[in-house]
Order: C-alpha cells, then sequence, then structure tokens
C-alpha cells in the first residue's frame, strides 16, 4: 500500500454510485452466489454492505458523522476480502478504499492498537513471547538452520496456533530437497496492521523486516500464508521496499511435482476435497491452479468445486482484522463457507493458508459440521510420507 | 423518535431488526439516486413476515409517523428516499420463492432479486423473461412498484404484465392477497383479473404510495434455449422505426430490440465494445440491435429469415455484428450499471415511454437540451412490448461541482416537460412530471382522491404524488 493521497481517496470513494450489486448478487451465469459474508451473518442492515459502508467512509472523511468507534464500526466490520470488488462495475476497488480510510481516520479502536503493540514488542500479534515462534521446529525429526539464503516464513498464524502447517510445509521442502532456513528473530509481516490501519507502524514494521532479510542474507523467501504471501510481495512492492524473491509453497510444490522431485503416491483411502479460495492468494495474488493442480495431482484425491470458487469465492470470515475485532461474527462467517463445503459431499474442506484454515475449523465447530479441515500441505506431505514409508 | 415506539417496534421484529444508529440511518437516507438529496428517517426496521410488516404499519398509523417501504433501494430517481422522522421498512429478508409449475406461475417474498428467481428457476428449466439491468440487485417487488422493464420487454412487456397477483400491507396494517390468490382455496397464482377491477393494478408503478407489497406472484415460461443476434443499419431514423414496427406486425419473436444513434452507439461502444468483444466497425447512422428467441429452433431460424428480408424490404442492410446484441443480452442481468457505472460522473435519470415511431422526437429533444444546458449526456433505449418504446436519458455532472450539479437539474426539469409536449409518458410518477404539466391535473386529483381513501393518515410515502402531501 503506497502513501495515501487524501484528496484521491476521496475520489475514489465518489466513485460508488450505489447500484447495490456489492450486497447479495446472485448471478449464476459468471458464478457469483451471494457477495458480502458479512452482510449475509449480520441482521442485513445497509452499512453491512460495501454500498453502506462506503456512505459512511464518505460521511465520517467529509465530517458529516461524528468520528467515533461505533460510527467506524462499519468500516471494521469487513474482511477486506474483495468479492465486492470483484463485481463493482464502477472504476474502483472498495475493499482498497476501505482499508485506507482505516488509516486515515483518527478514530480509537482499541483492538488494532494493541496489536501493533505486540507486534512492535514480540514480533506477532498473538501476545506471545517472540522465541515461541521457532518452537515448532522441535517436533521434526531433522533440524534447520537459523541462517540461509532460502527462508521458510513460516508467519506468527502457522507458528503459534497453527504449527501442523509449518512442520508440514518444512517436511514437504525436506523432502523435495531443498535446503532452507528457519530465522531466529523471523518478523512479523505486519499484514494485520496494514489491513486495520495502522500504516504508519505498518510502513515502520515493513522497513525493519525487510532489514532483518538483508541482514540474514536472504535471497528467496517461501512462505504458507497467503496474508503474509500478500503483504510481503505485492504490499512490500507498493511501498517501494526491496525484498528478496517470495514463493507461496503451492506454487514451488506444484513445479517440484512437474519436476518429479516431489512424488505424491496412493495414501490408501479416497479422499474427496474441496478448496477454498484464501482472498489472499486468489484474488489478490492470482493464485488459483497451484494448490487444486496439487491435490488432483494425488492418486485417490477427487477434487469438487463449492458454489463459489475461484475468484468468486465467498471468505473464510477470518481476513480485514475481523477475527480479532469481532471474532464472532469471522467465525459465523466461517460457519456458511463449511456449510457451502458441506453441500460438495467433500469429505475435507482444503486450503492454502493457515490463517482461513484456523478460521474454517473454528466455523465447523460452530456449526456442528463433521468436516475436515487441512492446508494443502498437509494433505500433500500425507501423500510424500506415505510413499517413503512404503 | 419517541423510545416507546421504538420498543413496539422492536418487540415485533428483535432488537437485532430495528435500528437508530446515526450511521445506519445515514445510509438508508439514500438509494442508488445520486442525483437526488438524502433525508434522514428515525429508524430503520427489517421486518421477516407479511404479518410483522403489517403490525409495524398499524403502530405507523396510530402515531401518524410517514413510512418509506424499500428492498433492494436501487432506484434511480429518488423513490425511495424517506422522510425526515420516518420509518424505513427494509423488505430484504422476505426471501420465500414458491413455485407452481402447473399453474405456470412463481410467488416470490419483497426481498427476492431478479438473479435470485432466475438460478432458482433455471433448475426448473424457466425464467420470468424480463430482466431490470440491475437485476442482481433489484428485487421483483420494488421493480413492481416502479413498473420497470429491461431485456425481454420487448417481446414480454414491462413487469407488469407478468404480474398475476400481490400480497399487500394497506396503509391502515389490513393484509390483502389480489388475484386469483384472493381466493384462500385457489391452487395458488393462475389469474390477475378476478373479483372485477384489477386492483393489482392499482399497486402497480405506485411507488409504495397506496400499500406495501410482501409478495408478488408472476407468469413464468419455458426457458429459450435458440437465439438469433444481429444487427441491422440504416440511414435515416424513420427507417429504422419502421423496422421496428414492421417485426412486430410480422410477429417476430423479438426478445429486445434497442435502437442507437450513431454517435451514441460509438459512446457505448467505448464503453463496453471491448468487454463484449465487438469489432470496431463503422456503424451507419442508425442501428438496430436484435435478439430474436424461441424454445424451438425451426421457429427462430423462420423469424431471424423474416427480420432479414424486413430490414432489405427497407433498404437498410444487416451488418452481421451479433456480439454487440449477444453482449447485451448475456450480461442482461446488470448492463445498465455495466455502463452507467464504467464512465462518467453521477448522473439523474429521466425514464419515460415514447413510441418506436416517435423515437426520433425524443432523441432531438435530448441533443437540443444537452447543447441548451452544456452538458454531458446519452440515452439509448429499447422496445417495451405491443407498441412502446422505453428512454432512459442520462445527464452526467461532477458530484463535486455544485454549478455542473444544478444545470443538470434543470434540464432535468426542462426534458421532461419538453418529452411530454411530443407525446411521451412517465412510468413512474416522479414530482417532475407534475410540475408544469396542466393535462396531467385531473388524472392527478383521482389519485389523490384514491390515496385520501386508502390512506386518511398520509403514512405511506406521502411525498410522491407531486411533491404535495
Amino acid at each position: 500500500m503506497a502513501q495515501i493521497d487524501i484528496d484521491e481517496l476521496h475520489e475514489e470513494m465518489l466513485q460508488c454510485r450505489r447500484c447495490g450489486l456489492c450486497r447479495e448478487a446472485v448471478y449464476e451465469a459468471k458464478g457469483f452466489n451471494g457477495i458480502c459474508p458479512v452482510w449475509e451473518n449480520t441482521s442485513g442492515f445497509e452499512t453491512d454492505a460495501m454500498r453502506g459502508k462506503i456512505m459512511v467512509a464518505l460521511a465520517l472523511v467529509e465530517g458529516r458523522l461524528e468520528k467515533t468507534a461505533e460510527n467506524a464500526e462499519a468500516l471494521f466490520q469487513c474482511t477486506l476480502c474483495g468479492n465486492c470488488t470483484q463485481i463493482c462495475p464502477a472504476e474502483f476497488e472498495p475493499n482498497r478504499v476501505i482499508e485506507q480510510v482505516r488509516a486515515i481516520l483518527d478514530v480509537p479502536i482499541k483492538v488494532r492498537d494493541s496489536l501493533a503493540d505486540n507486534i512492535f514488542e514480540k514480533d506477532n500479534p498473538y501476545d506471545e513471547p517472540a522465541d515461541k515462534k521457532r518452537e515448532w521446529t522441535r517436533e521434526l525429526d531433522f533440524s534447520i538452520p537459523t541462517t540461509g539464503e532460502t527462508i521458510y516464513f513460516a508467519g506468527c498464524t502457522a507458528a503459534l496456533r497453527n504449527p501442523r502447517v509449518a512442520r508440514n510445509t518444512a517436511r514437504i521442502l525436506h523432502i523435495a530437497g531443498i535446503d532452507f532456513a528457519v530465522m531466529e528473530n523471523e518478523p512479523c509481516c505486519g499484514s494485520v496492521m496494514m489491513r486495520t490501519g495502522k500504516m504508519d507502524k505498518a510502513v515502520e514494521n515493513a522497513q525493519e523486516a525487510a532489514k532483518r532479510f538483508k541482514e540474514a542474507g536472504v535471497q528467496r523467501i517461501i512462505v504458507s500464508c497467503a496474508g503474509c504471501f500478500k503483504t510481503l510481495k505485492k504490499d512490500y512492492e507498493e511501498l517501494g521496499i526491496e525484498m528478496p524473491e517470495v514463493v507461496h509453497v503451492v506454487d514451488l510444490a506444484k513445479e517440484l511435482i512437474e519436476q518429479g522431485r516431489l512424488q505424491p503416491t496412493d495414501m490408501d483411502e479416497e479422499m474427496t476435497i474441496t478448496y477454498h479460495d484464501p482472498c489472499h492468494l486468489g484474488r489478490e495474488m492470482n493464485v488459483y491452479d497451484s494448490p487444486r493442480d496439487i491435490l488432483t495431482a494425488i492418486p485417490g484425491v477427487t477434487l469438487v468445486e463449492m458454489e463459489t470458487h475461484h475468484d468468486k469465492a465467498k471468505c473464510c470470515g477470518a481476513g480485514g482484522g475481523l477475527r480479532s475485532y469481532d471474532s464472532d461474527l469471522s467465525k459465523r462467517i466461517a460457519a456458511s463457507r463449511v456449510k457451502e463445503a458441506e453441500a460438495t459431499g467433500a469429505d475435507i474442506i482444503a486450503t492454502a493458508c493457515p490463517f482461513c484454515e484456523t478460521n474454517l475449523s473454528s466455523g465447523a465447530e460452530l456449526a456442528g459440521i463433521q468436516l475436515g479441515t487441512l492446508d494443502v500441505v498437509d494433505i500433500l506431505v500425507k501423500a510424500l510420507e506415505s510413499k517413503t514409508k512404503k | 423518535m419517541d423510545k416507546k415506539i421504538v420498543k413496539e417496534i422492536a418487540a415485533i421484529v428483535g432488537e437485532e431488526y430495528v435500528s437508530t444508529r446515526q450511521d445506519v440511518l445515514l445510509t438508508y437516507s439514500q438509494s442508488a439516486s445520486t442525483g437526488f438529496d438524502g433525508a434522514m428517517p428515525d429508524l430503520v426496521v427489517k421486518p421477516g413476515s407479511t404479518e410483522e410488516v403489517a403490525a409495524i404499519v398499524k403502530i405507523a398509523n396510530r402515531y401518524k409517523i410517514p413510512v418509506t417501504p424499500r428492498s433492494g433501494g436501487t432506484s434511480l430517481q429518488g423513490e425511495v428516499i424517506p422522510k425526515y422522522g420516518g420509518i424505513v421498512i427494509e423488505l430484504l429478508r422476505l426471501k420465500e420463492i414458491t413455485l407452481f409449475e402447473d399453474l405456470r406461475s412463481v410467488r416470490v417474498g419483497a426481498g427476492v432479486t431478479f438473479g435470485q428467481l432466475d438460478k432458482f428457476l433455471n433448475q426448473h428449466g424457466l425464467w420470468v423473461p424480463v430482466y431490470p439491468e440491475s437485476s442482481l440487485a433489484c428485487t421483483v417487488a420494488g421493480n413492481v412498484v416502479v413498473n420497470g422493464a429491461g431485456p425481454g420487454s420487448s417481446k414480454y412487456g414491462s413487469i407488469a404484465e407478468m404480474v398475476l397477483g400481490l400480497t399487500v400491507v394497506l396503509p391502515t396494517g389490513e393484509i390483502i392477497k389480489t388475484g386469483a390468490e384472493g381466493n384462500p382455496n385457489a391452487p395458488g397464482p393462475y389469474l390477475r383479473y378476478s373479483f372485477g377491477p384489477d386492483i393489482t393494478g392499482l399497486f402497480i408503478g405506485s411507488l409504495g404510495m397506496f400499500g406495501i407489497i410482501t409478495t408478488i406472484s408472476v407468469k413464468t415460461y419455458k426457458r429459450m434455449q435458440f437465439f438469433d443476434y444481429n444487427t441491422y443499419g440504416f440511414e435515416t431514423a424513420e427507417q429504422a422505426e419502421r423496422f421496428i414496427h414492421e417485426l412486430k406486425q410480422n410477429d417476430v419473436n423479438t426478445l429486445f430490440i434497442s435502437l442507437y444513434e450513431g454517435q451514441i452507439l460509438d459512446f457505448f461502444m467505448e464503453m463496453l465494445g471491448e468487454e463484449y468483444g465487438i469489432p470496431k466497425y463503422d456503424w451507419p447512422p442508425y442501428t438496430v440491435s436484435l435478439i430474436i428467441g424461441h424454445v424451438r429452433k425451426d421457429v427462430m431460424q423462420s423469424d431471424a429469415a423474416m427480420a432479414r428480408e424486413i430490414c432489405e424490404n427497407l433498404d437498410g442492410f444487416v451488418i452481421n455484428i451479433p456480439e454487440f446484441p449477444r453482449g447485451e443480452w448475456e450480461d442482461r442481468l446488470r448492463t445498465f450499471a455495466r455502463a452507467s457505472y464504467a464512465h462518467g460522473w453521477h448522473w439523474r435519470i429521466l425514464y419515460h415511454h415514447h413510441t418506436p415511431m416517435h423515437w426520433h422526437y425524443v432523441i432531438e429533444k435530448i441533443w437540443e437540451g444537452l447543447d441548451k444546458f452544456g452538458i454531458l449526456g446519452q440515452t439509448a433505449g429499447f422496445a417495451t412490448g405491443h407498441a412502446s418504446f422505453n428512454f432512459y436519458p442520462h445527464l452526467y455532472f461532477d458530484p463535486a461541482d455544485k454549478e455542473d450539479e444544478e444545470k443538470v437539474r434543470a434540464m432535468h426539469t426542462w426534458l421532461a416537460e419538453q418529452v411530454f409536449k411530443v407525446g411521451a409518458v412517465p412510468f413512474k410518477i416522479a414530482p417532475y412530471w407534475f410540475k408544469d404539466v396542466p393535462e396531467m391535473t385531473d388524472y392527478l386529483n383521482l389519485v389523490k382522491r384514491m390515496k385520501k381513501e386508502m390512506d386518511p393518515n398520509n403514512i405511506l410515502n406521502p411525498h410522491i404524488l407531486g411533491g404535495e402531501e
């Protein structure tokens, strides 16, 4: 996210002509089956969908609405998933506009301040000790150095909340024979600060992160988190920060399978899997095929699509800081996504983002649905290790 | 608003469906009508059933509080802008869809959009072949109260022609059903004209001033699978107009016919040409874009041959660029939004009907107005039913330039008067139609008498009738 020009942002907001397509459009021929996950999982007032959010944003910026936490709630009750941008006929990106308005509005939002403080003090937003971020490596039967030209950047969620994803990513890289390291002082990418409008802090954090990569001599960063991927690759570039190459593990694994360096084999069980597109990997970074290609390369796996998928996929509910801002709503959104997955008849909903997976898992629990939630790396590693064992 | 009243209403629908928050009220102070001034209501309520709507209206009637019903909020002429101090009743929670396959009809709640209905009917090989071009956000109920039209209307007319009956909450809170469903023993909706005069018609195009529509029953048709898309060129407006007339006279199944003047077509091409994959072409002075559709292939082919023959008999020529009408048809659920929002600033729109044979009068007036007021605009139109043609001039302005906006408002009023003089009729009773149009007085007085009888406390959309209350 580059420097915000307030006049330009104001003009952007005026691009909204209030057509309302961003609310619940069902457009079968184009693959849309509803648009706004917040609108669908709340009382459904205008403030819950993007048209209303833009009206509120305009009023706050123009001073027609008092800048209070309550009046700004609509702006923070948004996953910034971008499905509205996908259908918007006007020439602007509403989700990006909301992200920018969050950054310029001087409204007290406690949760975002504490997230930012945690990141600065502990390199993660979860208020965990910084040195805990590498704990997951201890449960592997191989060791990972702390320095190297290629690093696996686990990210805060995989490292501290979903270490299975971190370990399985490491296993895949190990099986493929890739030399990689995991930093001792892995920074937080700062995604949550950017999304929740702590831009000044996020820029500072990004500069510090880039400095650490440079000092460690990093040439290539492998990530398994969609949020880290978008932030390190796209947002940092927009900030003009020089970065090493950033690769998502699904793109890399797909390539390794094609090269024969990874050979997934039969897992002795048939699996029907549906794939959930993380907003930051799909709509933001245009990565749709790699995870699907990996899954279909595994013998015994049948891939089925949910009603909304690819660039029209509904959000898991975790993004845009919503999981911290309103975790109940975030989980309700996840529950609806899991219901969509259940309707396909799949045994598993797979994704390629530990943040999505964690929330989908909460959603399944909330909805009381017995559906496995896994990361693509979890499934791939099973298919790779099954061969190793044989 | 008195907290006691808010509490009474919340008791009907539940706390979560009532709001008096400033940010929420702000978002209901406007609709998609970017050219109209907003007004903050005091309360927004989202009922979940007809009975809840009725209970809310009874309270509003008792306390004489103005009520504005609203569904998709996609109206473009300020119709659903509320009254200060009033209540907005938003109907989007009314989502039921009931198919009566044997009766060739479907009943939908007031919160169902055309996109949702189309998907549902597609599972049964059916459709309602009239698509307002805001179908993804526009509800069937909303379209009925403004009597809208869109792709499909060139054959099937405006949405009014599809309606078989309604459930309506009257301003007093009573609930009535019209059409065959007025008989509780009826197997479903199968006839509109029952029990004497056409009471259903009273509510169509009424902008909600006579009652709040909570369900609509409409005709369904077998979904067509065979289409012929083509474009036809003419040197004069009269030839192009005659072409439309002859297509109708020869019963060609014209699902959608649009007529474009050269420079307006160029404007359209700039907006959507590339997206629809339309090849570069030196378009003639007048172009007709035509979609013929049929359930049976042989009949479609026969109609397509007839269209070509009629065109050539009128000294026109077949352009053979099918991408243009195909793009319009395949994107029919949102063409208007695409075309309107892709270019230009905010805009006012002036919906009206005229006849295909008078098409050129309207075009001439629009160009005259754009020159006279020095603003940017355009118009397009399509045939709607038996002998009418729907126009929707767009007048653009920069919302940051107040002077520009004032010019557009002035031209809007002027154009309404002018097109009325050359024989156009409104299909939405927006206030500007009544201004300086003495020919409308008697008609308007009758409507006012009916309004007074039905809504003695004048609570439902009180500002609709020419701005008077």
